[in-house]
């Protein structure tokens, strides 16, 4: 898979985890672009633990929840973080997705707390569940792998 | 005979210019004057923009996402605007060393209150105590300023603390959040008044809630963070325009204003400026006023000290504001929805006065900020954060809590004349007591949220660093007794005759609270009498 593939791979899969939505085309160019104009995903002290989370986060919105759930609390700086966060500035600009970020059911007070107390509750299973994942996998990597760029688009 | 030359076109420059020009007097304006791109789809509120801008992400983050906040960023919770980027732009070559200072500059037409929140709040008698004149006297130029660019605001609980009143407009009608908050305000009224000396009513703000000549009232559009469209939010360059319509008035920008020469009497007598090609150019000045901000004028008037002298001078007692911000949940407004079509700035006041301290909140409701800089810092992961949120939106809120400051030997300005070009080198210390002062307003502050049924969690709460709030005073402050590095209560230098000052730089203290009313009222005075 070359670089675009896989940062369009990316787009697309952290799209679909943070609203629900495939990104259109405009916000999956704007992703390539960010990739290519800046060197915050590039320069960031990135290991291969870091290599690792971004590559099995692209693969599917759940393995993304894990990733960024163990991200959350120990890799608040890490790359897949950094590109969650890009992910998310570009839709709340973009149309269709700024509505979707945006959309409030209005539920009952009541409603609402039990629905965000139910999305703390998942939070902390998945971090559980992350870290058991996680934690071998980021003593075997710094053990064994060297450093290597992640994929970014030539300027 | 010479025009009046002005140097800066900052909240303070214009102002004391339209004054001079409105006397008859001639006027040549020197500025570097960055300007912003031109307002696009003026019509269109925010969400509208996003529906039908061909680049919606280059207007709002940038074309090189100079607006996106990463993790392991500043730590702010807002990022400047692309559409604002032009307000921070330094010329090439311009230098600073800072220490325990975080200066922020503007070389833009307009100045640093181009990117202001428009907060209008006078200075009371009390506040004044330190400035070598009266309350009274001051308080006719805050009349003219209110006068020419437009102040709204109500008589409530906040007008025996701001002091004047004024002719205001009838306020800005408030969002859903900011109405609940005052209306619980008014329940608990007394008890939050016996117990923390607190006071809360309508902001003051400079935006229009009707119509003047050639600025609408405002539309609530809700792009105020972007730039007024309509010109109902008021900015400095609106008063360069009105001061370019003067056939008295000469502004010229793309200039960086280095220093001015003297003559044999110890008088200016030329301003020497450069391009941004570098070009030298010279102007003959027979009163020169520098109103270019605090720090740059202290820069030109140090770098004409040593260019003349050969002296490195301090100027001590610089000052600025320290600020908190506090974000808050109001709790009854969880999972609401809300109208982003408000408007952005602050919209209620929470003014703290007690035997400690006297503190001064700005409430906004934060509608149309950007959302990823907040997101990101919730204790979730960002699926979960992001779910959060949107619950959470219509019930954010935040408080931008400023606390005074006096000027102290210690904290000074002086030219660092071993680097080529010279740069200006700033020191701050803060008092030993300000953690002490942080802890208490925090405290106090989060009692106060929490008897408005709100929520303010600690660890959102952000100590901006020294020099964010950009509020710079007291580098060459007014005083009645001729002492070198100050100046006369009419702003002119007691070191040079013909030299005078209209910006920050002459006040002699630094109340908590928002001083560009004051700064634009002061340079009125200036103009008006003494010349």
């Amino acid at each position: 898979m070359n670089n675009t593939s896989q940062l369009e791979r990316e787009c697309h899969t952290y799209t679909q985890y943070l609203i629900g939505q495939s990104p259109s085309p405009y916000v999956v160019n704007r992703y390539l672009d960010f990739h290519q104009k800046s060197d915050a995903v590039r320069a960031s002290g990135f290991d291969a633990f870091d290599r690792f989370l971004v590559s099995l986060s692209a693969r599917r919105p759940f393995w993304a929840g894990m990733a960024d759930s163990y991200a959350s609390v120990f890799r608040k700086d890490s790359v897949v973080r950094k590109k969650l966060v890009v992910t998310l500035a570009l839709l709340e600009c973009a149309a269709s997705s700024f509505e979707a970020l945006d959309d409030v059911q209005g539920l009952s007070l009541a409603a609402t707390i039990f629905q965000l107390s139910w999305r703390a509750l998942r939070y902390s299973l998945l971090l559980g569940a992350s870290v058991l994942v996680f934690t071998p996998v980021r003593i075997v990597t710094s053990l064994s792998l060297k450093p290597r760029a992640l994929p970014v688009l030539e300027r | 005979m010479e025009p009046i030359v002005v140097v800066g076109s900052g909240a303070s420059g214009v102002h004391f210019a339209l004054t001079a020009l409105r006397k008859g007097r001639r006027v040549l304006m020197l500025d570097v004057g960055h300007t912003a791109r031109g307002t696009v789809r003026p019509s269109d509120s925010l969400n509208e923009l996003k529906k039908n801008l061909p680049d919606p992400i280059d207007y709002f983050l940038g074309s090189r996402y100079e607006s996106l906040v990463l993790p392991g960023g500043h730590g702010e919770y807002y990022a400047f605007p692309p559409t604002k980027q032009h307000v921070f732009k330094k010329p090439a070559g311009f230098q600073h060393r800072a220490s325990g200072f975080n200066p922020i500059y503007s070389f833009a037409a307009g100045g640093l209150a181009e990117a202001w929140t428009g907060g209008c709040y006078p200075f009371t008698a009390r506040e004044l105590n330190k400035f070598p004149f009266s309350y009274e006297e001051l308080a006719p130029y805050y009349a003219k300023v209110a006068e020419n660019i437009g102040i709204n605001g109500a008589d409530d609980d906040l007008t025996s603390v701001f002091g004047w009143q004024g002719d205001l407009m009838k306020p800005l009608d408030l969002d859903d959040h900011a109405s609940l908050l005052l209306d619980t305000y008014k329940r608990h009224r007394t008890v939050l008044k016996e117990k923390f000396g607190c006071s809360m009513g309508r902001a003051r703000c400079a935006a229009l809630s009707k119509e003047l000549p050639n600025r609408k009232a405002c539309s609530y559009c809700g792009r105020c963070l972007w730039g007024c469209p309509s010109g109902a939010f008021y900015t400095p360059s609106l008063t360069l325009d009105e001061c370019r319509t003067y056939p008295n008035f000469q502004y010229i920008p793309g200039l960086y204003v280095d220093h001015f020469r003297m003559d044999n009497s110890g008088k200016a007598k030329t301003v020497v400026a450069s391009s941004a090609k570098g070009e030298i150019q010279e102007f003959a000045a027979d009163s020169l006023v520098l109103a270019a901000g605090t720090l740059c004028s202290a820069k030109i008037f140090l770098e004409s000290i040593y260019r003349n002298t050969a002296e490195t001078p301090e100027l001590r007692g610089v000052m600025d504001n320290r600020q908190i911000l506090m974000p808050f949940v109001n709790l009854r407004l969880l999972g609401r929805k809300w109208n982003p079509n408000s408007y952005q700035y602050h919209q209620i006041a929470i003014a703290v006065e007690n035997a400690n301290e006297h503190l001064h909140g700005l409430v906004t409701t934060l509608k149309t900020a950007l959302i990823h800089p907040l997101v990101q810092t919730l204790p979730f992961d960002l699926g979960t954060a992001v779910s959060v949120f949107r619950n959470i939106h219509g019930a954010l809120g935040m408080v931008n809590i400023n606390l005074s400051d006096e000027r102290r030997e210690e904290n000074h300005v002086k030219l660092d004349v071993t680097t080529t070009p010279h740069r200006l080198s700033i020191q701050y210390r803060a008092k030993p007591d300000e953690p002490q002062r942080l802890k208490r307003a925090i405290s106090t502050y989060r009692k106060i949220l929490r008897k408005l049924g709100c929520f303010a969690p600690s660890r959102t709460v952000h100590i901006r660093p020294m020099g964010s709030s950009v509020h710079y005073a007291g580098t060459l402050p007014m005083q009645s007794t001729r002492v070198p590095l100050t100046c006369s209560k009419y702003g002119r230098s007691h070191d040079v005759e013909n030299l005078y000052f209209a910006d920050g730089s002459t006040f002699p203290e630094l109340p908590a609270k928002n001083i560009t009313l004051t700064l634009m009222a002061n340079a009125t005075r200036i103009a008006e009498e003494a010349f």
